[in-house]
C-alpha cells in the first residue's frame, strides 16, 4: 500500500508540473520582479536599476497619496459589506431553502461574461441623458438633468456592488454549505432565537468564508480602475486610477510599482483589523468546526 | 419574505442587462424610454465598423487558444491535486489560486514589468498568456472538488485487470471527468473572452473587443456599445446554451439505449 501511494504522488507531481511552472513564470517571478522595480530610478520616464527607498518615500509622505488610498478604500469597504449583506440572504436561500441549482448557474454565466457591459449600463442608467433623469423628467419632478448622480464615488459603488455580488454570493454559498442542518436544529430545540442562532452559530461557523467574501470583494473594488474612469469623474480619483496611469501615462513605473506593494501592505493591515475586529466581537473563534 | 428578496436581488442582477439588449434594438440613438421603435440598425453598424469586427476576431483567436492552454495545464493540476497529499497539496493549491486574491491591476503591471524587461514585445500571444493566467486558477476552483470526488480506485481496478496507465486514464477516468472539464473549459473561454483589467497592460496595438468597446465607450455613448456588448455576451452564451443541450441529448441517448437493451433482454 505505502508503495502505491508514493507512486500516486509521484504521478501527482509530474501531473503538477505544468501548473506550477506556469505560476512561477507568470505569477511569481513577475510579482518579484515588480518588487525589485519599486527600488528604482526612473530618470526621463527609463527605470534605472538601483536600490531606493524615495518611490514608498515619495507615495507615503503625499497627502494627495493618501487622500486618494482613503477614498479608494471607502469605496471598497462599502461596495464589500453591500455585497456581502446582499447576497448573505440569497446564499442562506439557495442552501436551506431550495435544492434547485438553476437559479445559481444563471448568475455565475451572468458574472462572468459582463463586467464592462455592467459599467457601461450604469452609466446609461445614471447618466444626464439616463433612464433616472429621463423618468424624473417625464414625471415632471425635475426641469433640469440631475448631474450629481453620476461622476461621484457613489455610482462607481453602485456599479461595483452590481458587479461583485455574483463574486460574494459564491463565496458565501460555499461557507454556508458547510454548515448542517444538524445545528441549526439543535441551536433551535434548545431554545435558540434565529437571530441567536445566527450570531452565536453560523457566523462563527462561517467567519472563515464571510471574511474572504469581505476581503475579495475589498480589494478587486478598491483596486478596480476601469469603473472610477467611466462613473467616478474627476472627484474620484483611485488608488487604482493612479498606479495604471504611472504605468501607462506619466510613465514613472518604479513609483507605481511602490505605491502598488504600499497598497498590498494596507490590505493585509486590513484583513488584520478584520480578524481582530470579528474576534473581539466573539464572531470569530480562533476554532475549526468541520 | 425571503423568497420576494430573492427574486428582488435576481431582478437587480439582470434588470440593467436586460436594459442594454433592449436598447441595442432602438431604432434611434436615445437612451430612454418611451422608446420609438425597433430596428437592427445598431448590429449593421458593429458589421460596417472594421476595427470592431477584426477585435472580436481577435477576440476569439485569444479565449480559444487561452482556453487549449488553460484546459491542457488545468485538467493536469486538478488530477494532481486529487494525487497530492499534505504539504505539497496545499502549497500547489495556494499557488494556483493566488492571482485570484489579487486585483488585475498588480497582475497586469507585473506582466508588463515581466515582458518589458525580457524584450518580448506585446501582442496577442502575451494576451493569450495573461488570460492562461486569470483563467487557470478559476478553472482548477471548478474542477477540483469533482475530481477529488472521484474514485481513484476505479483507475486502480483498472490498473489491477491489466490496462496501461494510459489506457486506464483514457477508458475511464476521462469518460467520467469529460464533463466537468468542458464546463471548466467554458468558463476559461467566458473568461478570457470578457476580460478587460489586465489585457489593457499586456496588450499591445492588436486588441479584444472588450478593450475596442472600452476605448469606444471613453467617446461617445453609442447604442452601437450596446449591439456589441450584446453580441459578446451571446457568444459565450451559445456555447453555455449548446453544451447543456449536448449533455443533454448525449444522457438520453444513452438512456435509450439502455431501455432498448433491457426490452431486447426481456424478449
Amino acid at each position: 500500500m505505502a508503495q502505491s501511494m508514493t507512486s500516486r504522488e509521484r504521478t501527482g507531481l509530474m501531473l503538477a508540473a505544468p501548473a506550477f511552472l506556469y505560476m512561477i513564470c507568470f505569477f511569481v517571478a513577475p510579482t518579484i520582479l515588480l518588487f525589485v522595480f519599486s527600488f528604482y530610478r526612473s530618470k526621463a520616464f527609463v527605470p534605472i536599476p538601483d536600490f531606493i527607498l524615495d518611490n514608498y518615500w515619495r507615495a507615503l509622505t503625499s497627502a494627495g497619496f493618501w487622500r486618494v488610498v482613503g477614498l479608494s478604500l471607502e469605496i471598497g469597504l462599502a461596495t464589500a459589506l453591500l455585497s456581502v449583506l446582499a447576497s448573505f440572504p440569497v446564499a442562506w436561500y439557495i442552501v436551506y431553502r431550495t435544492r434547485n441549482n438553476s437559479l445559481l448557474y444563471l448568475i455565475i454565466a451572468s458574472w462572468i461574461t459582463s463586467y464592462l457591459v455592467r459599467i457601461y449600463a450604469w452609466r446609461m442608467i445614471l447618466g444626464s441623458n439616463g433612464f433616472v433623469n429621463s423618468t424624473l423628467e417625464q414625471l415632471g419632478l425635475i426641469a433640469q438633468p440631475l448631474e450629481f448622480i453620476l461622476y461621484n464615488p457613489v455610482a462607481v459603488v453602485i456599479a461595483l456592488v452590481h458587479i461583485y455580488l455574483p463574486l460574494t454570493l459564491l463565496m458565501l454559498l460555499s461557507a454556508l454549505r458547510d454548515v448542517r442542518t444538524d445545528y441549526l436544529e439543535a441551536a433551535r430545540d434548545l431554545g435558540a432565537s434565529s437571530l441567536a442562532t445566527l450570531v452565536k452559530v453560523t457566523i462563527p461557523m462561517i467567519h472563515r468564508g464571510l471574511v474572504s467574501a469581505f476581503m475579495f470583494t475589498l480589494v478587486l473594488a478598491s483596486g478596480d480602475y476601469v469603473a472610477p474612469q467611466v462613473l467616478g469623474g474627476t472627484s474620484s480619483m483611485t488608488v487604482g486610477l493612479l498606479i495604471s496611469n504611472q504605468f501607462r501615462q506619466t510613465g514613472n513605473w518604479p513609483f507605481g510599482a511602490a505605491m502598488a506593494f504600499i497598497c498590498f501592505a494596507v490590505f493585509t493591515l486590513i484583513y488584520l483589523a478584520v480578524v481582530l475586529l470579528l474576534r473581539a466581537l466573539g464572531l470569530a473563534p480562533n476554532r475549526r468546526y468541520h | 419574505m425571503l423568497r420576494a428578496y430573492v427574486w428582488l436581488y435576481v431582478a437587480v442582477l439582470f434588470g440593467p442587462l436586460f436594459l442594454i439588449v433592449l436598447f441595442s434594438f432602438h431604432s434611434t440613438p436615445a437612451q430612454y424610454f418611451p422608446m420609438q421603435g425597433l430596428s437592427i440598425i445598431w448590429y449593421e453598424k458593429f458589421f460596417e465598423n472594421h476595427v470592431l469586427v477584426e477585435s472580436m476576431r481577435r477576440s476569439i483567436i485569444v479565449a480559444v487558444s487561452s482556453t487549449i492552454i488553460t484546459t491542457v495545464i488545468g485538467s493536469m493540476a486538478a488530477l494532481a491535486l486529487a494525487r497530492l497529499q499534505g504539504w505539497a497539496k496545499s502549497a500547489f493549491g495556494t499557488i494556483t489560486f493566488a492571482p485570484v486574491a489579487l486585483p488585475g491591476l498588480f497582475i497586469g503591471i507585473s506582466l508588463l514589468t515581466l515582458f518589458s524587461q525580457l524584450g518580448i514585445n506585446r501582442s496577442l500571444v502575451t494576451v493569450a498568456l495573461a488570460h492562461v493566467l486569470i483563467s487557470l486558477p478559476f478553472f482548477i476552483e471548478a474542477s477540483r472538488s469533482r475530481l477529488e470526488y472521484f474514485d481513484l480506485s476505479l483507475e486502480e481496478a483498472a490498473r489491477d485487470l491489466g490496462a496501461s496507465a494510459w489506457d486506464s486514464f483514457r477508458l475511464v477516468t476521462l469518460p467520467i471527468i469529460a464533463p466537468t472539464l468542458i464546463g471548466a473549459a467554458i468558463l476559461s473561454f467566458a473568461i478570457s473572452f470578457d476580460e478587460v483589467i489586465v489585457t489593457i497592460f499586456a496588450s499591445g496595438s492588436e486588441t479584444t473587443l472588450p478593450i475596442a468597446v472600452w476605448s469606444m465607450m471613453r467617446q461617445a455613448m453609442t447604442p452601437a456599445i450596446n449591439a456589441a456588448s450584446v453580441l459578446a455576451l451571446s457568444c459565450v452564451m451559445l456555447l453555455i446554451v449548446s453544451f447543456a443541450l449536448a449533455g443533454w441529448l448525449h444522457r438520453r441517448r444513452k438512456l435509450d439505449r439502455r431501455k432498448a437493451f433491457n426490452d431486447g433482454a426481456g424478449a
